[in-house]
Formats: structure tokens, sequence, C-alpha cells
């Protein structure tokens, strides 16, 4: 059966506020498509398996979607934009460039943890969906590889990073990612902060910033670790 | 450091382990010691591994199309292999092997006045090119089915961050954050593995300078 949606989620911008049998229905469907595939692996998540999640119909789910994959996609498409985004706002409004990339891995780490069937999904079974959904993760990559890559405007031309280089911090981050969720243990995600943070800073500043990045994501552990982890303060 | 031995590795003097593999051994009466020919269909299901994973992903990959891909029915896929997964467990191991001592090769060969972190992305990077199924094998995420593979995949990144540290400082954490060598290897796949599914392997090697220069700084920086 369907669980409790996690509060951090429930703030997300949605696509529509109308509350309609089919909204409701699509909606269900797709978390459903998601957080099956996150349980079982893509292939066994059944059509069957899905409803049973989400408690709708078998002939409403086909007039909504033409299949299994299309429901995925859908899905897909939903949830990473949502995802993308609460990285993105959270990034936003941090006063430094290090700090606001230590806001998006908080925000990013906060679903992770928070909803890793969904999480999983996102990261690990797109692979095996492929197609589509694979489309939009590598774009939704470029947009966070693009938004690390703003911190350029300040860096001298001749110290300026390889072109690559926002492409490969965020490899680095997603492979971080999976290796919590395929491990089962999502939480594990918390632990690598101070690393990534020393591989994303280190990888376009100095290395007083980097050092200092790792020692301010260790701190904010030491100070906040079990409320992040827990899921308070979210 | 141990190294978990998860398959049987080719042994050196086995008759595949270096040049051409014929795609397929005479049929009938030939006179060819039993051992060799199932030692040659194990590799040729190796190699249909990494050939039918990069032909149809993760989502469609299947012991049938392993089996077309290697020219051996499904039958004898049986004899070898349990499952899929098995089969996907050996191909990752042995090519992680591969490429390991390719690596290694590499540096130990290379000019005394030449850096061997150069050297060793060089031979990665004309390995992934050469090879580019195999380069899709180590570098894509496996799913959670794929249980074991994950292991595998955490081995080869221990191992080559190993590596990392060795041209570095021979070996030692030194004031590193531990574990950020790991995240490095970790991105450097991901890095590899984006441009071969974008079609670009046969441009891998040109990309050797750049993925050194992301690797140093953040070496620098350390």
């Amino acid at each position: 059966m369907r669980p409790e949606r996690a509060a951090a989620w429930e703030a997300l911008p949605v696509e529509s506020e109308v509350q309609t049998t089919e909204v409701e229905a699509r909606e269900g469907a797709m978390e459903g498509a998601l957080a099956v595939a996150g349980q079982l692996g893509y292939r066994a998540a059944s059509v069957r398996a899905i409803l049973d999640y989400s408690g709708g119909h078998r002939r409403q789910f086909y007039e909504l979607f033409a299949s299994k994959e299309d429901c995925f996609e859908q899905a897909y498409s939903a949830w990473i934009g949502r995802v993308g985004a609460a990285v993105l706002e959270a990034a936003v409004g941090a006063p430094s460039w290090p700090e606001s990339v230590q806001a998006g891995l908080v925000a990013l780490f906060r679903f992770v943890s928070g909803q890793p069937e969904i999480a999983r999904s996102l990261f690990v079974e797109v692979q095996v969906a492929g197609g589509g959904a694979l489309s939009q993760h590598d774009e939704a990559m470029e947009r966070i590889a693009e938004a690390l890559d703003s911190v350029r405007d300040r860096i001298e031309a001749d110290q300026a990073p390889p072109a690559s280089t926002g492409l490969f911090v965020v490899g680095g981050i997603e492979a971080c990612v999976c290796d919590a969720l395929t491990a089962g243990d999502p939480q594990r995600v918390w632990d690598a902060l101070p690393e990534l943070m020393h591989l994303a800073v280190g990888s376009y500043l100095t290395t007083a910033a980097a050092e200092a990045a790792f020692e301010d994501a260790k701190a904010v552990l030491e100070r906040e670790g079990d409320a992040l982890r827990g899921g308070e303060g979210r | 450091m141990r190294h978990l031995r998860l398959v049987d590795e080719e042994p050196a003097d086995g008759p595949f382990r270096e040049g051409p593999l014929p795609q397929r051994l005479p049929h009938g009466r030939h006179g060819i010691p039993r051992k060799v020919v199932h030692d040659h269909q194990r590799v040729r299901l190796l190699t249909g591994m990494a050939e039918a994973l990069a032909k149809h992903g993760y989502a469609g990959v299947t012991t049938t199309r392993v089996s077309k891909c290697a020219g051996i029915s499904s039958g004898t896929y049986y004899k070898h292999f349990g499952n899929l997964w098995d089969c996907l467990l050996a191909s990752y191991v042995v090519t992680s092997e591969r490429l390991c001592a390719r690596i290694e090769a590499a540096c130990a060969e290379r000019d005394p006045r030449s850096a061997p972190l150069e050297a060793g992305i060089e031979a990665a990077l004309e390995f992934c090119a050469a090879e580019p199924a195999s380069a899709l094998l180590l570098s894509t995420q496996p799913p959670m089915e794929g249980g074991a593979v994950v292991a595998a995949r955490r081995q080869l990144i221990g191992r080559l961050a190993g590596m990392l540290r060795k041209s570095r400082d021979g070996g030692g954490e030194g004031d590193r954050p531990p574990g950020l060598d790991e995240r490095m290897i970790d991105a450097t796949l991901a890095f590899v593995g984006a441009r071969v599914s974008a079609g670009q392997a046969e441009r891998l090697t040109e990309l050797g300078p750049e993925l050194l220069a992301i690797l140093t700084a953040t070496r620098r920086a350390a």
C-alpha cells in the first residue's frame, strides 16, 4: 500500500493544485511507478504492482498511460524536475558559491534519505528504463553542472578549470548517491558530504577554499547531522 | 591491500589471454581439447555480455541476446552461467582486471621523466576508446538486481583510487580527506561513460589533457 508521503516533499511545487480524481489517480500512479521500480527494480515493476501501491484501477491506468513505460517516463519527468528545482532553489538562496553548493547537496541528500525508493528510480533504475527517462536524466545532470559552472564568472581566465569540470563533479556526486541507494543505506550519503564539498570546490577554486568547504561540511554534520539524518529541520 | 576474488581470472598462459579471439571454433570433429572449447565459449560469453549491454542497455539485455552476441546457443550459456547476473559479474571482473593490468603496464613502461598519472590516464582512455562496450560495462551504474556487480564496481574504484594515490605520493593518504580519491574515480568513470554513451568513444584519447587537468586541479587543492 501507498505509504504516507514524506513531509519535506509535500512542500515541493506540484504541477497542479486542482484535486480532481483524474489528477489524483495520475499522480498516484506516477508516484507508484517510481516507488515500485525503486523497491523491486524496473524490470519487476509491473502495472499490477503499481496499482497495488497506488490503489487505482487497471482500466483507469490505461486511460491515463499507454503502458508501464509511458507511466514511468511521465513520472520521471515530473519528479526529476521537482528534485532539480528543489536543489537549485536551495542553492540560489545561499550567500556564497561554496555555501550554495553545500545547500544544493543538503537538499539532494534530504530527498535521497527521505524518499529512497523514488530516488533509486531517479538515479539507479533509470539506467534500466533507458529511453526518454534516461534523456531527461542526462539533461537534468547538465542543468546542475551548468549551475556549478556559474562560479566561472569569478575565476580569472588563466585559472579557469576545464570545460567538463561541472559534469565531472556532478558524475562524482551522482555515483556517491547511487552507491548509498544500491547498498540499501541511503543515510550513508551524508557521510560523503565533506569529501564531495572538497571535490566540488577544489575542482574550481583554491586549496584553501576546498579545505574550508570540507571543514565547514564536517562542522555542519557534527552540529546538525542527527537532525539532517532524522529528517528534522526540513 | 587484499583483493576479493569474485571469479577465477583468466590464467596468464591461457589460450585467450591476449590476441584476437576467433569468433567460432570449427564444427564437428576437430580434436581441440574440451577445456579449450570450454574456455573459448566462456570468453566469448564474457565479450558477448559487454556487447549486448552496450547494444541493448540494462533495459534490454537478456541471456538470449548475450548468447546471440557471443554466437553461442542458450543451452551452452547455461552450462557456463546460472543466470544473466552471474555472467555480468564475471564479465565485469575480467574486464576490470584487463583495464587495471593495462594501466599498471603503461605506468611501469613509461618514460621515467613523464608523470605516472599521465601515462595511466592515457592507457585507460586508449582501452576505453578501443573497447567502448567494455568502457560502458565498467562505467554504467548497475541496477539493484546486479548486487554483486555493485560490489565489483566498488572494488574496481578502490583499486583505481589506490593507483591514483600511488601516482601522487607512493600510496599514502597524506593529508587528503579519506575517500576523496574514490570520489574522483567515481567522477572519472561517469565522465568516460557519458562520452561513450554519446557516441564519442573514438575521441576519448583527445580528452586526456582535460582529464589530467581536472584530476591535478583537485590534487592541487588537497
